[in-house]
């Protein structure tokens, strides 16, 4: 009897069956097998067979100047693309929160819709936008007399992908937050106006600490897409000029799949994969610790 | 807060505002709606510029075009062989969907289970399922590849479907709103002798609606939208989907403005009208996300 019943509840893991052979083969095998990889020197195309060479690629990816730089020019996006993508995805929301509902709609719609458009579309408008010789905004520029190298200039270009991004991607962290303020209950703000309480006061003792853990979301899934960057710099930039938007993710892809260096792609990957999870980790403890 | 800071608040609010609220909201709704309008225009210039001779995209002279022209549009139309914009646009129809049912499916199985079944170590299980959340896509780009190429899937849809069934997302999201199901239910069903595959599929399926509206809008999106897994995985012209086919235009045409943004209308326009129809879910659905904790 006792041995049916576990049969029984035994058998509803076939409930879980499809989902954990797929979890199985492209999850965690790959992960395992990728870190396995890591500590090989593999190049695909060759014949010399995998070699074990401990953590090499570790090192040589921490002396190389190129992953280096590739990882500067990821940090410089992460830095200024979540702060400015969500910062001003929480002003719009917080402003879109004091229209009438009926406009609201509209207006959120709106912002939304770049989110919409694929990459590819969204990086071949922007990279006309950008062009300094017959580009929309050069165009406007010139009637002042200004021509500004947008995506030619090595300080300036991954600037101008961080303003892409904010267009791009705003809306998406936008209705979230916007989602987010629906749910404070209105009294708090009533009880708070009859105290006296202005404006700046409410959205600083009441939003804010009431929103903290759906702008945690916000952020820290801004951060892990953020330092994951990709098809802007490379349908805009293709890394350039000088490799400075040349993002980990861009190096990656190339090690991998133009120089077929295997082991060596697997090693920066992880190493990506430890910083995002290291920032991951402090933003929730900085965003915990305040509560 | 102490004594002190409270007074320096007070007295700070106290101070009247030289503008009443009612004027200070219209400003605010003011500043919101050219911001909404500057979010629209690059979309807008698309379609414009759509529509003008490649002189013109050259030498900007003015937003309109002087002289309206369907060439660009044309001359995609009559050279699929070269620009199989409908075949990319086929492809990604047919990998969203595959990918979204597949995923619907097999999440909604085992969330079922891990949150209703009463199964031995289910807690570990799911532990282990949502330990994996946190794994970036990029990591597995490598691995992945080699073992699609081990089983001959690369440069065919399989390669793009299959393994996005393995993310854990959907599963964790599932599993919270099935806990939300009132359990008395499928108690009642389970004493009519409903079988648990059919209180699945006759009780949770049905008042989990809007959980999987949610979970296959945001998915449909991610997939249509995805970029570097078509990039890695998919090798000839035609099996493309539509960003990777569209990112062509970047290189091979890279002279031809006036075909690229042809091509981009046709492939943001199915895009728009779908957005205009279901945008509230859609909407509801991404919002969703950040509030199920």
């Amino acid at each position: 009897m006792n041995n049916r019943k576990l049969l029984y509840s035994l058998s509803g893991y076939l409930f879980v069956l499809p989902y954990l052979t797929l979890f199985g083969i492209f999850l965690v095998l790959p992960l395992f097998y990728g870190l396995g990889l890591s500590f090989f020197r593999w190049e695909l195309a060759s014949l010399v067979p995998p070699k074990f060479v401990g953590l090499h690629n570790y090192s040589e990816a921490l002396t190389s100047p190129y992953f280096l730089k590739a990882l500067w020019a990821t940090f410089r996006f992460v830095v200024m693309a979540v702060p400015l993508t969500v910062g001003s995805a929480l002003v719009v929301a917080v402003w879109i929160n004091t229209v009438p509902l009926k406009r609201q709609y509209y207006y959120r719609a709106a912002y939304f819709l770049p989110v919409m458009i694929s990459i590819s579309v969204a990086g071949l408008l922007w990279r006309w936008f950008y062009n300094s010789e017959f580009g929309l905004f050069n165009a406007y520029l010139s009637l002042i007399g200004l021509k500004v190298p947008w995506i030619t200039d090595v300080r300036l270009a991954m600037k101008s992908i961080v303003l892409m991004t904010i267009w791009w991607t705003m809306g998406g962290a936008m209705v979230i937050l916007l989602a987010g303020l629906q749910q404070i209950p209105d009294h708090y703000y009533e009880a708070a106006s009859i105290d006296g309480a202005n404006a700046r006061q409410r959205f600083f003792y009441i939003t804010l600490p009431l929103l903290r853990p759906v702008l945690l979301f916000v952020i820290v899934m801004n951060i892990i897409g953020s330092f994951q960057v990709f098809g802007q710099t490379w349908m805009i930039t293709r890394g350039g000029p000088e490799l400075s938007t040349r993002v980990l993710v861009q190096y990656i892809y190339e090690t991998a799949f133009t120089h077929y260096r295997m082991g060596y792609a697997s090693a920066m990957s992880w190493l990506l994969f430890l910083v995002i999870m290291i920032f991951s980790i402090i933003q929730f403890r900085i965003l915990r610790e305040k509560q | 807060m102490s004594n002190h800071t409270k007074t320096i608040l007070f007295k700070h609010s106290s101070k009247k505002s030289p503008l009443s609220g009612g004027v200070w909201k219209l400003v605010i709704e003011l500043v919101i709606a050219i911001g909404a309008i500057l979010m629209l225009l690059p979309v807008v210039f698309i379609f414009i510029t759509a529509f003008k001779p490649d002189s013109e995209i050259i030498h900007f002279y003015s937003i309109l075009p002087r002289h309206w022209t369907l060439e660009n549009f044309r001359e995609i139309l009559e050279n699929p062989a070269e620009v199989p914009i409908f075949r990319w646009f086929g492809n990604s129809v047919f990998i969203s969907f595959m990918v979204t049912a597949l995923i619907l499916l097999v999440d909604s199985l085992s969330a079922y289970a891990l949150a209703r079944l009463n199964l031995p170590g289910k807690r570990i299980v799911f532990a282990l399922i949502i330990a994996t959340l946190m794994v970036p896509g990029q990591v597995l780009l490598v691995p992945v590849y080699l073992i699609l190429n081990w089983l001959h899937w690369l440069d065919t849809p399989l390669a793009l479907i299959i393994p996005a069934g393995a993310g854990a997302f959907g599963v964790f999201l599932l599993h919270q709103f099935f806990l939300g199901i009132p359990r008395e239910l499928e108690d009642a069903a389970a004493i009519d002798g409903c079988s648990r595959f059919g209180i699945y599929r006759h009780i949770v399926l049905p008042l989990s609606k809007p959980a999987l509206a949610t979970l296959g809008i945001f998915v449909f999106i991610g997939s249509w939208n995805d970029f570097l897994g078509p990039l890695v995985f998919l090798d000839s012209v035609d099996k493309y989907t539509l960003p990777v086919g569209i990112a062509l235009f970047q290189t091979s045409y890279a002279a031809e403005f006036g075909l690229t943004f042809a091509a981009c209308v046709i492939a943001t326009l199915p895009v728009l009208i779908v957005f205009m129809i279901f945008q509230k879910h859609i909407i509801k659905g991404i919002s969703l996300t950040g509030l199920k904790e």
